[in-house]
C-alpha cells in the first residue's frame, strides 16, 4: 500500500548495537519522509549513523525501535524471508567499493539480481548497461575496468530490476573528482524514475541532489 | 546465467585453493577404491585357493529311517532308500542355475575288498576330479590315472602300505567274492590323519567292476566357488535337480571361509570409513576457509537478492563438484595404487573395478555436500550490512 506521495516514511527509528557489556546508540529515534522520485543526500561525520540509516532503508538491518514504511509497507513487521523478496523488487544498492564479483563479467554482474530473482533477462541487462554507457564493455571483468567503469557497472546492477529506491553509499568515495561528478550526474538522471538516497561527505556533490539531510550523532539536524 | 554457472565460474577462479579439498576427497576415494579393489581381488583369489580346502558340499542318496515297532516295543529301525547314485545322472548337476560356480564334482564309490588276508576299504574315484579336491595330498610315486597302461592303477594309504610292506611299484591282487583284480600301486599317500590313510584308491570304473556296482556311485563330493551367494543355495539347487538325493553343505568349511572374508571386509571397511571421515573434515575445513574468504561476496549476493536457500544450494553444489572431481581422481589413483600394492600385499593382481566408479563418486559427492553443511551455516550467519560495512 502506498503512503501518499512518500516512498519512504521513517518514524522514531532508533538503532543500538551491543558493544562490550553495554550498547552503542547509532540512531536516536529519527523521523524522515522521502518522496517518490526524490534525490536526497545524507551527510554527516564518520560514525553519525549514515550507513546504518541506509541499511535500515535497504532492509539489510532492522531498527531497534520505531517504524519504517517502504512504499507503504511496514518493513519492521515483515519476516526476513519476505524482506528478501521485497528488497529484490524495491531496492538497488551502490557501494563505495563497488562490490562486484571478480570472476564475473560486467554483463554477468549486472545480471546477478535477475538470477537470484529467478527472472529472465529479456534485454534488461543490456538496457541497464546502455543506461550507464557501458554496453561496449560488457564482456570485461571488473579487474579490466577503471574505477569509474566499475561503479557504473554497480549502478547498472542496482537498476536492472527497476527498483523504486536506489541507495548509494559513498558512491564517489573511491573515485577521482571528475569521475565522481560523472557518477553523480548519472544518479541525478535516474532520480525521478526512482527515489535516490545518497550518502556522501562531499558537499559540492550533495548540492546536486534535491535535498540534504544532515546526521549528527544519530539525530537529524535541521 | 544460472546459479550453477555462478558456482562453476567461482570454482574456476579459485581452483588452486579448492585443489586441497579435491585432493582430500581424492585421497579418501583412492583409499576406498584401493581397499575395495584389493579386497575383491583377494577374495576371488581366496575362493580359488580354497579349492585346497576340499569339497564343501556332499551329495548322497537320501535315506529315511523308519522305526520298527511291535505294539509299543521298539524293534530298532529300518533304513529305506537307494544306496547309490546313478553315474549317468551326474552330468545333470551342471544344469543347476549356479553351475558356473561348480569347480569340482568328484564321484566316489565305497566298498570292501580282500587284499591278501586282510579286508580293506576301497574307494573308487575320478582321478582328475579327485585331484582338484585333494591337491594337498602328498603322494610318494604317482597319482592314478583313469586309463592305466594295461593294468589297474591304485594308490594306497599309509596305514595299508606300512603293515603290508607295500610301496609304489608293488603289485597287488584285490578280491571281492569271485571277482579278482590285479593292480599296480602307483603311489602311496603320506599320512594325512584322515580316512584315506586306510583306503585303497582306484579308478571309479575299476572299483565298480570289482564291487559289482557298474554305473553306480556312493556319493559326490562337490566344490562350489561362490563369493556372491551362500553355498547352502547351491545345495538347494542340487536337491531340486535331483529328487531323492540330499546335498549337505559342509558348514564348518563354509563358515571358516566366510569368517576370513568377513574379517578382511571389516578391516577394509574400517579403514575406508576412517579415511572418509578424515576426508569430510578436510573438505569441511577447506570449504569453511573458502566461505570465510568469500564473506564479502556472500554479503554482496545477499544484498543483491540471494535468498538463504540460494546461498546454501550454491555451497552444496560447490561441495558436490569437489566431491565428484575428487571421487573420479581418487578412483584412478586408487586403481593404480591397488595394482601396485596388491601384488606385494596379498599376491593378487586386481583389474580396474569400473562397477564401483559410480557408487564411489556418489559417496564422494555426498561427502562433499555433507562437508558443506557447516560452512553453509556460517554463510547464513553472514550479516550483509556488517560485511559490507567492514570492507
Amino acid at each position: 500500500m502506498s503512503d501518499g506521495n512518500n516512498m519512504i516514511r521513517i518514524q522514531g527509528a532508533g538503532k543500538r548495537y551491543p558493544m562490550g557489556a553495554g550498547e552503542v546508540e547509532v540512531l536516536r529515534g529519527i523521523s524522515l519522509d522521502v518522496k517518490k522520485g526524490e534525490f536526497v543526500s545524507v551527510m554527516g561525520q564518520s560514525g553519525s549513523g549514515k550507513t546504518t540509516l541506509m541499511n535500515l532503508i535497504g532492509m539489510l538491518d532492522s531498527p531497534s525501535e520505531g517504524t519504517i514504511l517502504i512504499d507503504g509497507n511496514d518493513i519492521t513487521l515483515k519476516p526476513q524471508k519476505e524482506l528478501v523478496g521485497l528488497r529484490r523488487r524495491t531496492v538497488g544498492f551502490v557501494f563505495q567499493q563497488f562490490h562486484l564479483i571478480p570472476s564475473l563479467t560486467a554483463y554477468e554482474n549486472v545480471a546477478l539480481p535477475l538470477v537470484f530473482a529467478g527472472e529472465k533477462d529479456n534485454g534488461a541487462v543490456d538496457i541497464a548497461l546502455e543506461r550507464v554507457g557501458l554496453s561496449h564493455r560488457k564482456e570485461h571483468k571488473p579487474a579490466e575496468l577503471s574505477g569509474g567503469e566499475q561503479q557504473r557497472v554497480a549502478i547498472a546492477r542496482a537498476i536492472v530490476m527497476k527498483p523504486k529506491i536506489l541507495l548509494a553509499d559513498e558512491p564517489t568515495g573511491a573515485l577521482d573528482g571528475t569521475t565522481g561528478s560523472m557518477i553523480i550526474s548519472l544518479l541525478r538522471s535516474l532520480a525521478g524514475e526512482m527515489t535516490v538516497i545518497m550518502v556522501t561527505h562531499n558537499r559540492e556533490l550533495a548540492m546536486l541532489s534535491d535535498r540534504i539531510v544532515n546526521l549528527v550523532d544519530g539525530n537529524i539536524a535541521e | 546465467m544460472r546459479l550453477h554457472s555462478l558456482v562453476l565460474k567461482d570454482i574456476s577462479r579459485r581452483k588452486i585453493k579448492l585443489l586441497v579439498a579435491v585432493l582430500g576427497v581424492a585421497v579418501a576415494s583412492a583409499a576406498l577404491v584401493a581397499v575395495v579393489t584389493t579386497f575383491s581381488a583377494a577374495t576371488d583369489s581366496l575362493y580359488e585357493e580354497s579349492n585346497n580346502f576340499g569339497a564343501n558340499i556332499i551329495v548322497r542318496p537320501e535315506v529315511k529311517t523308519i522305526p520298527l515297532l511291535a505294539g509299543s516295543t521298539s524293534m530298532g529301525s529300518l533304513l529305506v532308500g537307494e544306496n547309490y547314485i546313478e553315474e549317468s545322472e551326474i552330468p545333470r548337476i551342471y544344469t543347476i542355475m549356479d553351475s558356473s560356480k561348480l569347480s569340482a564334482v568328484a564321484p566316489r564309490l565305497y566298498g570292501v575288498a580282500e587284499l591278501g588276508n586282510a579286508s580293506v576299504v576301497i574307494m573308487g574315484v575320478d582321478p582328475e576330479e579327485e585331484r582338484k579336491l585333494k591337491s594337498w595330498w602328498k603322494v610318494r610315486g604317482d597319482w592314478i590315472s583313469t586309463e592305466g597302461a594295461g593294468q589297474t592303477e591304485v594308490m594306497i594309504g599309509s596305514d595299508v602300505a606300512t603293515p603290508m610292506g607295500l610301496t609304489e611299484g608293488s603289485s597287488i591282487t584285490l578280491r571281492n567274492g569271485n571277482i579278482s583284480m590285479d593292480a599296480q600301486v602307483t603311489g602311496v599317500i603320506e599320512s594325512t590323519g584322515g580316512n584315506e590313510d586306510a583306503y585303497v584308491i582306484l579308478p571309479l570304473a575299476a572299483s565298480q567292476h570289482l564291487l559289482g556296482r557298474e554305473g553306480k556311485v556312493s556319493s559326490l563330493e562337490v566344490r562350489a566357488l561362490c563369493n556372491t551367494c551362500p553355498v547352502e543355495e547351491i545345495s538347494m539347487q542340487i536337491e531340486e535337480k535331483f529328487p531323492g538325493l540330499e546335498a549337505r553343505s559342509m558348514s564348518q568349511i563354509v563358515r571358516n571361509e566366510l569368517a576370513i572374508v568377513e574379517h578382511i571386509r571389516s578391516s577394509a571397511m574400517a579403514v575406508s570409513i576412517i579415511t572418509l571421515l578424515v576426508s569430510t573434515l578436510t573438505v569441511a575445513s577447506t570449504m569453511l576457509a573458502s566461505v570465510n574468504e568469500k564473506l564479502k561476496e556472500i554479503g554482496i549476493m545477499r544484498a543483491v537478492g540471494a535468498s538463504d536457500a540460494q546461498v546454501v544450494s550454491m555451497l552444496l553444489f560447490e561441495g558436490a563438484i569437489i566431491g565428484a572431481v575428487g571421487g573420479i581422481i581418487g578412483f584412478v589413483m586408487g586403481t593404480i595404487a591397488s595394482s601396485i600394492a596388491a601384488p606385494l600385499l596379498v599376491q593378487v593382481t586386481p583389474l580396474p573395478m569400473w562397477s564401483i566408479l559410480l557408487p564411489v563418486t556418489g559417496v564422494c559427492v555426498l561427502t562433499g555436500m555433507l562437508a558443506s553443511i557447516l560452512p553453509a551455516k556460517r554463510a547464513l550467519g553472514v550479516d550483509p550490512a556488517e560485511v559490507l560495512r567492514s570492507v
